[in-house]
């Protein structure tokens, strides 16, 4: 009877850690769409143009933009583009729009883009269009090294120059650019 | 044969998503302010890079000449003026000749009128050419401007033939001086 009672705790031990080595594996599928970027960082310090003498010289200031953009393999492009979307004001001073002689111009050069190229020559800004900053080609991407840029986030600088007319009449005048970043 | 007639339009459908994504653009904007502070400015330039003084006739005529310039001027909106003078900051040389400050006689004076196109009013009258002081050639008002070309101005002069002056030739050396404010 003792014997028949040992042999089923012996069994019941021998069953229990069986059991507990019991599993179940189960798989789940992580997927990322990498999609094309354009991110561009608002630039809150206002650009001052002023001039270096008392002579009627053009006024002149120049901003860094910061910009992080990720382009498609093989087709992908991107650009940053510039408008005037508020023109200068008040009345009587400078005009991008409707300059008071032929000859004022409200213009830029490009240089130093750390990804993509900058705008070649003398750009000339507009109320009415979108000018080139920085073209950006394929399979491009900002930070992290090769193949992608290793500044992060990637910058450019634009220098602005505005005639000095002496039609202006004296006073201080704002306008607004927009600038605009795209990627495909 | 009916498992590929249910997959091909999923199977379209997921291509079709697929392209979207692809060739979307992907965008952000941001704007700056762009200011500047026009204030009053002026400048000019001499049109002719000399002038001489000639006497016509063989009797003791005044020598004369004119000086041309152009200049440029901005000037504030309320309150503003501002003038174009000039001075004669190197005498005649070599010695023996004319001289603003020390003239052989009273008489002998280098003198001269205005003409000033606007927005610039001319001096009045016949003005003497001083080494001590500045004396005017042109004023502005408030709120006064050129064009992007400029306006013209020219001083016609006028210098003593004193007989006393010994032969020679003498240079003098006058600067012009334009402000705004």
């Amino acid at each position: 009877m003792l014997c028949l009672g040992l042999l089923k705790l012996g069994v019941a031990l021998l069953l229990v850690p069986t059991c507990c080595r019991a599993q179940n594996t189960t798989t789940q599928s992580l997927q990322a769409d990498i999609v094309p970027l354009g991110a561009l960082f608002t630039q809150s310090t206002p650009v001052t143009l002023t001039k270096s003498n008392t002579n009627f010289n053009s006024f002149v200031g120049t901003l860094t933009l910061s910009y992080r953009a990720r382009t498609s393999q093989w087709w992908g492009q991107g650009a940053i583009t510039l408008k005037a979307t508020t023109d200068f004001a008040p009345a009587g001073g400078p005009s991008i729009a409707n300059p008071p002689s032929q000859g004022d111009t409200f213009t830029y050069t490009c240089g130093g883009a750390t990804l993509g190229a900058s705008c070649s020559g003398t750009q000339t800004v507009s109320t009415t269009a979108a000018t080139n900053v920085v073209t950006i080609g394929a399979s491009a991407c900002t930070g992290g090294g090769a193949p992608c840029s290793s500044a992060n986030p990637n910058t450019a600088n634009v220098s602005f120059t505005l005639t000095d007319d002496p039609n202006y009449k004296t006073g201080s005048y704002s306008a607004t650019l927009t600038w605009t970043i795209s990627a495909s | 044969m009916t498992n590929v007639l249910k997959t091909a339009p999923l199977l379209a459908l997921a291509l079709l998503l697929t392209a979207s994504t692809a060739h979307a653009q992907y965008g952000d904007t941001g704007t700056t302010t762009v200011s500047v502070t026009i204030g009053p400015q002026a400048g000019l330039t001499i049109t002719n890079s000399s002038t001489p003084l000639t006497a016509g006739g063989s009797n003791f005529n005044l020598f004369s000449g004119s000086t041309g310039l152009t200049y440029f001027v901005r000037t504030t909106t309320t309150g503003g003026g501002g003038s174009i003078t000039l001075k004669v900051t190197s005498d005649f040389s070599p010695s023996g000749g004319p001289s603003v400050a020390s003239p052989l006689t009273p008489a002998d004076a280098l003198s001269y009128t205005c003409i000033v196109a606007s927005p610039g009013t001319a001096c009045t009258g016949t003005q003497t050419a001083s080494t001590s002081s500045q004396t005017n050639l042109a004023s502005f008002g408030t709120n006064v401007h050129t064009t992007s070309s400029g306006s013209t101005a020219s001083v016609d002069w006028t210098l003593a033939n004193d007989p006393s002056y010994r032969t020679g030739t003498y240079n003098a050396t006058i600067t012009f001086t334009i402000s705004a404010s």
